[in-house]
This record gives C-alpha cells, structure tokens and sequence, in this order.
C-alpha cells in the first residue's frame, strides 16, 4: 500500500512536472495545427442583448499570414448603415496589435487606441482585444488537467499574458480539444473574476484545419451574448500584402 | 435695546418716509453690488459647471490655446504609460436655427474610448448608438442630444436637426437622447454629442483635436503625470486640471469684473452722504430730546450707542431689502451679461439661472451695515457731544460755527496739497490712485464751504427770479449748510461719476472709430460665423483662391486669430499676411519705426504689441516674447507697437507665414476682401453666396456691417455702465428729496409762520421749489467740475490698469447739456411733494412746532 502510495506520488511529481512543460506544447501544437497561409470567410454577427433584442451584422473577413505575424481586414457589408467601415489588425509577435479604422461616409481612417482595446468591440460582446491573434509566445501557461467538455475529452490550460502583453485580462482559461487540439473554449478573468467566455462549437475541418465555425461570447457583466457564425470559410486562398495597407483600407 | 425702542423707534415711526428715503441709498448701493456680483458669479458659475460636466472623471485636459494641435499628438499622450486613459475632444457652439432655441453646445467625441471618462445616460433610443459605435461613426451626421433639449423641440429619435456647417446646412440626425443629468446637463441642457471626425469637418478643423481629455493610471499622481506631459509636449501646451478653465474665463473677464466693482462701491459711497445727511439733521432735530437725555444722566457713549444703533438697523434693513432686489437684478441681468460676456471675449457659457453665493450675501450685509455706521458715525459723535443747555437754544446746531469750518477748511487745503503732490508724481501708479482718494476726501471736506460759496453766488439771481421766495429759499441754504451738504455731496459725486464715465465712454468711442477708420478698411469679410468673436468654425486656407476667382474681387487677405496665453496672460495673436495688409492698411504706431516695424514682422521677424497689450502688461518695444506654440517656444521680438483694439486684453500681430509653420495651421478665421476697381459690394457680395452659399457655411459682411457690430458691441459694453450711472444719479436725487422733506420739516414753525403774516401758498411753494432748484444747480455746479479731475483720473486708471487703452482727454460737453435741465427737472419734481405737504398741513400745528 505504501509502495503503492509511494509510485503514485512519483507519478505525480513526475507527471505534474512533464505537464507544466506540456501545457506550452500543447498551446504550440494547437497554434501549429491551426496555422495557414491565408484565411477567408463571411461573418454573421447576432448579438442578443440583455432584454433579448437582437441585432445582426455581417462582414466580411480576409486574413494573410498566421498568428504573431498576420494582418487581417474586415469590412462590414450589413446593415445597410454600417456597411464599407472596416477594421485593419496588423498582429505582431512581441506587443499588442495595430488597428485602424475606416469610415466611408467621413472618408477618412481612424487609429484605434491600445487603451481602447479593452472596450467593445462596436456593440458586439467581442473587445478589440478579443480579434487579436493571441501568439504563443506572449503568454505563460498552466497546466490545470484533463476534464470532458462538450463531450469532449479536454486539456484545460491557463495562460497569464507576459510583461510584454498589454492585455485586459489577467488570466484565461482554455480548454483544448485532446482530438484535434482546437481550442473549444477561453474564459477570460480581470483580477480573478470571469468577465467574458467565449465558446467555440460546431467544430469541422475546412480546407486541413480544423476550426469551431460558431463562436459564442459571453459578457458576463451584461450578461449579453454574441454569437459570430463562418460562413463560406476558406483557409490559403490566394491573397496579397498590399491588400492588407492603410492605403488598402482606404480603397475599400 | 430698550433706548432703542423707547427713544429711537417713536422718531423712526414718526420719520418713516424719511427713514425709507434714507435707507433706499443703502438699498441701491447694496442692490447694484448684490446684482452685479451675482450676475457675473452666475456667469462663470454656469461656465464652471459646464465644464465640470463635460470633464466627466477627466482629471488633466492639453490643450495649445485656442488653436488646437494636431492629431498625432494624441499617440504621444496616449503613449505615456501613467495615462490610463486619453480622449480627443471638439467643442463648439453652433446656432441650431430652431425658433429659440439659440446656441447649442457640440462636444465632438471619439466614442470608442470616450466612454472611459464620460457617461452618457441614456433616456431612450437605440441603446446600440451608444454602446455601438459603429453606427454613430458610420452616419456622420449622428447627434445624441439631451433629453431637455429634445423636449424642447419636440425631437425624438430620428428627428432632425438642422445646423449650418462648413459644408453648408445640414441636416443632423438623432441617434441618441441622454438622460437631462451630470453630462447632459451641460449649458443649460443645450448639448449634443457628435462624433470627434465628423466634428472636425463641421467645424472646418482639418486634423486638429481642441483638446485631449485624460485620466491617470491608478496609483500615479496627477501632478507627476502633469509634470511628464509638460515635458513631453513642450511649452505649447497647456496641461491642467479642467477647473483651470474656469480660471482662465475668470482672467480673461477680469475687466468687466472690476468694473462691477468700481461703479457698484461707487453707489454705496454715494448712499454713504444720504445717510449722513439724515442722520446729521436728526442730531439737529433731537437735540432737545438729547439734551434731556443727557440731563436726566445719560451718558454721552450712551446717546453716541442710540445713533450707531439707529444706523446699524438701517443698515440692516436696508442691505436686507437690497439683497432682494440685487437678487432681482441678477435675474434680470445673467443672461445679458453671459450673452455679452460670450460676445466680446467668445467664450461659451449659457447662464441662465442665478447662482447666489452666501459668502458675498454675507459681505453685502456687512458693506452695507459698515456704510451706514460710517455714516453715521459723524453725526452720533456731534450727538453725544450735545450741550444740555445749548440743546434748548434752537437753530443753534443748523450752523456751523467759525472754527469748525476753519478745521475743515485747514484739513481740505492740507488733503489738496497731497492730492497735488500725488498728481505730480502720478507717474507711480499707487500715488495715481491715493491722488484721487485724496482729491475725493479734499472736495467733500470742502463741500460745504463750496456749497455755500455757490449758493451765495446764485442768491441775487434767485432774488431776481422770485424777490421773495427766491431769496428765502437761498437763505434757508446758507442758514442750514449741515442740513444740504450730504445732498449736495452726493449729488455732487453722482454726477462727477457722470461725467468721468461719459467722457471715458466718449474718448473710448473716438479711439475705436479712429482705430476702425484705419484698421477695418477692407470692403467686405467673411466669415464663418455671424459674431465675429466667435472661432469654433473655421475656412480651409485655400479657399482664399477660390475667392480670388471670383470676378469683382480685387485682393483677399487672409487671418487667422486665435487666444493663447503668453506668460499667463490671456492675449490673442492675429496671424495675416503682413507686407499685404501694410499696402492697405497701417495701424498707427506708438513706439518703432513704421516701415521697419511691418517690414520686420513681414519677414517673420519679429511681431507688432498693440498698444493696450504693452501697457497692461509692461512690454516695451525690443521686448522679446516667448510665445508658446505646438512646435515650441517662438522667441520673437516686439519691432512695433501699434493701437490696435482687436482685444480687450491686447493683441500681438504676427506674419501668417510664422503662424502656418508653427502652428501647422491653414485655416482662416477671416477673410478681408477689397473689391476690384468698378465692381459694387452687392454684385460681388451676392457672387460669392452664389459660389458658396450651398457648400460652405459662411456670412459675407459689408465694411458697415463690421462696423456696426463693433458699435453694437460696444454699446452693450457701456449699457452696463449707463445703469450703473443711473442708479448713482437716482441715489443722488434721493438725497435731495429727503432733504426737502428735513427741510420742510425742520422748517415747520417757520413756514407756519410764514402763512400766518400773509404769506401765499404759492409762495411757500415757491420758496420750496427753488431751494430744491438751488440744491441741484450747486450740486451741477461743483459735479461737473469735479467731474472734469475724475475724469482726468478716469482715463489714467482705465489706460493703465483696466484696458490699455491711451484716451484723449475731452470733456463731455453734451453730456453736460443733458444733465443740467435733466438734474434741475428732476430736483423740481422732487420738490412738489414736499412743497404740497408744506402748504397743506395745519397752521396751528405749524405754529405750535417744537
């Protein structure tokens, strides 16, 4: 009994050990096997708010390169109101992301400032922050163990952002798709209490990669949610840098 | 308190319309203090408030003057780690043109981040406006208005609000309506929120922010963060707390404050001679009543306490009853004063509603108490030194005997000589004012003397006039000089104050119609806004080319003014292109050669100081000024000084060249337009509406027009003045009713007398008539000359200290000509109830008087 107590105590040393190491790898390969030359999609937008009123917005998204490094536009193609503004997020490795803004109507662009990431993301329960590509590197990880979710055996890691990282939250919690490594949920927590879980569900393969194509995200102050559906996704589609400019941005 | 109500409440009762005239100086006095003050508190109050309001939890704001800065500037503060949060704001008043609606204030925002520092309630509408951005900034025509506003004007959400923009007018759409508390509150109510990048084609700003609003991170002190900013930034910016603001209006209207201060003081010593004027005859009248008092063993501080107790209850009562009617006047007032207040120094505020302070309530009671127990003061001293046994002898104390006229002769002579003493060394600004201090106290110690010197002089013409009442009536003068030498005193400073504020106002005119001959000369201007003040809209700087296209313009100058602050003080500099505007027009200098000066300040080298500039802040030419601009201190040395009336708190020129590359600005605020030989102000005036009257928000303004803005301008400016001046006369004249009424009074028995032996009612009438007529003649006679040396002082004090201005001396003749028929009208009228209640009363009881 007490060898028995003995080499399992060990095992959890051991493991526990191989497992701190393991929660960045995991992370790693989660990033790796989701990694592409190019993503392309039509997003639905249905943000329900606190008294159940909905609202639905469409845009459209193009991604070059992946994670650290990539640059993304999205243009808004519905309601007719907010149609042609559009966003730009060059991502980079070692800081938080540049983003702009494109209004038609005022034909001019706007800067949309580090201390305003942490603020809605046009009326949607997404941040600004929340579009950033969160890179591997910028992040400190923990092993929290193993659990069923969705039905789904599950890796749950917590992710602190490093120094570097200007970020609004001060832990995440992910829970990893043992399967396919997709990450299929990201509870958020400002100063140890949960402030947005964003929930990733009708998960398929498209084009090599497996992606959740319905994100759901929770405001847990307004208890509102939005829920964000790819449509017409495609990864490695043939894109150019110049298309991911400010003077891009410009043309529309 | 037993003296009080056993000796002094039966004569109070007895002289009640006496005691009312008398304390109406204090009334006055204290209502035109109280009006004022309150006034003007309100004024600022509301400026306060609104921009407390609109500060939200901002705790530093940058601004760069009035000028604004560009947009990068707001990544540099956004880039300092103890800011937490910084926001880019607009602000600026537009007519809305719906019917009464008048100003409403736009605060340009950028709302992705703004909600970090404002809150804005919402009432009702589309709660994705607000909490999404996107669709505010998508449609920029977005406005989320206040709820007291939509109310007013009937709007929901979707209404319309039509507003005249660069772009020409437009309609705005309500996207949002706020909740009418904290932000929304704001100017009255009168807000609305625009989107800070539509805000900046609106109002022609180019890639400017006005300011930046921000907050600290927590656990940074707001002082390190300023210091850190400051150093950032450079002396171009101004980085302080959002109640700095309320300080820079309270600077910046620092002129009209002291104004309200000088004429209101001047009310209250004007009330000062009426209370001493009853007070003294009442000692006369009760003498009897204090020499029994003194008999049956009263002290002398006891019978002095009875008098100063009087004075204190009419002090009381009357600053009490001034209190309400100053509060009155206030209500009618604050909103002139704010409208003119924005007017001439366009700076936004909407006062409307009162804001009473306790604090000055407080003072005015005390002021008003203090007058009247000065004034009395005198009088009880004379009471307490009553003789029980002269106090029988009647008619005794009306006349002052030998020697204390020699005293107060003596006193007078010694007051004058240091009053001349000052003047001659008046070069010392401190000795300048003591010299008038003095030159008031030696004409007061002298009032009697003069007054009887008068009103001997004018005894063989009243004896011509009327043999017998003429001569009564001066008699009743000369007999009793105690009796009118606080009426005479007063209405004396009354119409001193007349004269010197009139010939103030007449030379102030003469030196901004000269200046106007010289300075304005252009045929037409346009401008963006109606009030020429006014800076929130602004013209891009290329359409000066687009006006010179237009066929009947001859040449188009281009300027650009704005408000910035130069070693703390408010000045507003005037970029123009200077070798241009000296073909045209040549401001008279008063320090520096004329072509050196404009070639200079045309080369970028230097600047022109108006001359109000230099004087109230002590600047010489070769003076060099450090002038805070975004790309740093402009060192730049005075070549000229010139008269220029641009601004109450002076105005610096300088080329439009140095503004463009120091301020990276081309916009304009003004364009001066000369005409093309042959062509006529309506063709071309109507040219250029056709050209941009769709397109652009503009006003087109004929060289008249300018000028009768300025004449408007400053009408409203002096109309303040004139009420003032009114209410001293009033008080003056007060005086002279209530010394006809002591008069009759006091005269009781011997107009009893008078109808006994024969004497006609019209005749006593008469008699009484021409004593009031007399009183005012005196009275005119000493005022306007006395008036002549205030003014003298007048010009000095206002050149020195209050505008800068250098004023002709030029004494108000027609002024003169109004007052004289005008005083001696009005002192007749005053005469006919009191003459009435002479005539009417009953003979016996005449007779049996004392």
């Amino acid at each position: 009994m007490n060898k028995t107590l003995l080499v399992s105590g060990c095992w959890f040393l051991v493991v526990g050990a191989l497992l701190g190491q393991d929660a960045r790898q995991i992370v790693a390969e989660s990033q790796k096997r989701g990694q592409s030359r190019s993503q392309q999609y039509e997003g639905t937008l249905e943000v329900i708010g606190a008294g159940n009123k909905i609202s639905l917005k469409r845009w459209m998204f193009e991604r070059i390169g992946s994670y650290g490094a990539s640059k993304a536009i999205l243009r808004f193609t519905a309601p007719a109101e907010v149609k042609g503004v559009a966003l730009l997020i060059v991502n980079h490795q070692d800081r938080a992301s540049d983003q702009w803004m494109w209004t038609p109507a005022l034909e001019r662009d706007r800067r949309i400032a580090l201390q305003d990431r942490s603020t809605r993301f046009f009326g949607t329960d997404f941040s600004f922050e929340d579009l950033e590509e969160r890179d591997v590197n910028q992040f400190d990880y923990k092993f929290e163990g193993e659990e069923t979710f969705d039905g789904q055996p599950c890796w749950k890691i917590e992710s602190k952002p490093k120094e570097s990282k200007s970020s609004q939250y001060t832990s995440s919690l992910m829970m990893i798709r043992k399967d396919n490594y997709v990450v299929i949920q990201i509870e958020n927590f400002a100063k140890d209490k949960m402030v947005r879980r964003i929930h990733y569900s009708d998960v398929q393969q498209q084009d090599g990669i497996w992606v959740g194509r319905t994100m759901e995200v929770l405001d847990a102050n307004r208890g509102s949610r939005t829920v964000l559906k790819l449509e017409k996704l495609q990864y490695n589609v043939p894109m150019k840098e110049e298309s991911f400019t400010l003077e891009a941005l410009r043309r529309g | 308190m037993i003296l009080l109500r056993l000796i002094s409440w039966p004569y109070i009762r007895k002289h009640a319309l006496r005691w009312l005239l008398t304390i109406a100086g204090i009334v006055l006095g204290v209502a035109v203090f109280v009006g004022m003050h309150t006034a003007n508190q309100s004024v600022l109050y509301a400026f306060r408030q609104t921009v407390d309001r609109i500060a939200g939890s901002t705790q530093l704001q940058i601004s760069s003057g009035e000028t604004g800065f560009d947009e990068n500037v707001l990544d540099r503060v956004q880039g300092v780690r103890e800011v937490r949060i910084a926001v880019p704001v607009i602000e600026a008043v537009v007519n809305t043109g719906l019917p009464g609606q008048g100003n409403l204030l736009i605060l340009g925002v950028d709302m992705t981040g703004d909600r970090g520092l404002r809150q804005y309630d919402l009432e009702s509408g589309d709660e994705a406006v607000i909490d999404d951005p996107l669709v505010f900034l998508a449609q920029p025509d977005s406005l989320i208005i206040t709820d007291t506003f939509a109310k007013e004007n009937k709007l929901g959400i979707g209404g319309k609000v039509p507003m005249s923009t660069m772009e020409g007018e437009k309609l705005f759409t309500v996207r949002g309506i706020m909740k009418s508390s904290g932000l929304a509150s704001a100017f009255g109510g009168n807000l609305a929120i625009m989107d800070i990048y539509a805000a900046q084609k609106v109002f022609g700003r180019g890639r400017r922010f006005d300011r930046i609003d921000l907050a600290v991170e927590e656990g940074a002190r707001v002082e390190d963060v300023k210091s850190k900013l400051e150093a950032l930034l450079g002396p171009g910016f101004q980085v302080e707390s959002p109640s700095a603001r309320g300080q820079q209006f309270e600077s910046i209207s620092r002129i009209y404050a002291l104004t309200a201060n000088i004429t209101s003081a001047f009310a209250l010593f004007i009330g000062m001679f009426i209370i001493y004027n009853t007070f003294q005859i009442a000692v006369t009248q009760r003498r009897t009543e204090i020499g029994i008092l003194r008999a049956l063993g009263a002290t002398r501080r006891q019978v002095r306490t009875i008098f100063l107790g009087e004075s204190v209850v009419a002090g009381l009562l009357g600053s009490s009853l001034g209190l309400l009617l100053g509060i009155a006047i206030a209500r009618g007032m604050t909103g002139y004063i704010g409208a003119l207040l924005g007017e001439v120094f366009g700076i936004a505020q909407k006062a409307e509603e009162i804001s009473t302070n306790p604090a000055l309530m407080l003072f005015a009671v005390v002021l008003g108490v203090i007058t009247s127990v000065i004034a009395a003061y005198i009088p009880a001293r004379n009471a307490a030194r009553v003789d029980p046994v002269q106090a029988l002898q009647k008619g005794r104390y009306q006349q002052m005997s030998a020697g204390e006229n020699r005293v107060r002769r003596i006193t007078a002579l010694a007051v004058t000589i240091l009053a001349a003493a000052c003047l001659l060394l008046s070069r010392y600004r401190l000795l300048a004012y003591a010299g008038d201090a003095l030159a008031v106290l030696a004409v007061l110690l002298l009032t009697p003397t003069l007054a009887q010197w008068v009103a001997r002089a004018l005894r063989p013409l009243l004896r011509w006039l009327r043999p017998v009442e003429g001569t009564l009536a001066a008699d009743s003068l000369l007999q009793a000089p105690r009796r009118t030498s606080g009426a005479v005193a007063a209405l004396m400073l009354s119409l001193a104050l007349v004269v010197a504020l009139g010939g103030l106002t007449r030379a102030s005119y003469d030196s901004i119609f000269k200046w106007l001959g010289v300075a304005l000369n252009p045929d037409l201007f346009i401008s963006p806004s109606q009030s020429l003040t006014a800076r929130s809209f602004r013209f891009p700087g290329s359409m000066a080319d687009q006006l010179r296209a237009i066929p009947g313009i001859g040449e188009v100058q281009s300027v650009r003014d704005a408000r910035i602050q130069i070693n703390g003080a408010p000045v507003i500099f005037v970029a123009a292109d200077v070798r241009a505007l000296v073909n045209r027009a040549t401001l008279p200098p008063t320090a520096g050669d004329p072509t050196k000066m404009y070639r200079l300040t045309g080369e970028g080298k230097g600047i022109l100081a108006s001359d109000n500039f230099a004087l109230l802040h002590g600047y010489k030419l070769g003076d060099v000024l450090d002038i805070p601009s975004p790309q740093g201190v402009l060192r730049m040395p005075i070549v000229g000084i010139v008269v220029d009336y641009s601004d109450q708190q002076g105005s610096i020129l300088m080329d439009r060249s140095v503004y463009m590359r120091y301020w990276n600005d081309d916009t304009v605020n003004i364009f001066r337009v000369y005409l093309a030989r042959g062509a006529t102000e309506a063709e071309v005036k109507r040219r250029i509406l056709d050209r941009f009257g769709t397109e652009r928000r503009l006003f087109v303004l004929t060289n008249r027009d300018v000028r009768q803005y300025v004449v408007r301008l400053t009408d409203q400016w002096f109309g303040i003045t004139y009420v003032q001046i009114a209410v001293a006369v009033l008080v003056a004249l007060l005086g002279i009713v209530n010394t006809l009424i002591v008069s009759i009074t006091d005269r009781r028995r011997e107009l009893g007398v008078l109808q006994a032996v024969g004497g006609l009612r019209n005749q006593i009438r008469g008699t009484i008539w021409l004593e009031a007529l007399t009183i005012g003649a005196v009275g005119l006679i000493l005022g306007l000359a006395f008036g002549a040396l205030q003014l003298y002082y007048s010009l000095r004090i206002t050149g020195e200290d209050l505008a800068g201005m250098r004023l002709d001396y030029e004494y108000p003749y027609q002024i003169c000509l109004v007052l004289v028929p005008v005083i001696l009208a009005v002192a007749f009228v005053s005469a006919i109830g009191p003459a009435e209640s002479a005539v009417r009363g009953s003979l016996v009881e005449a007779l049996e008087y004392e």
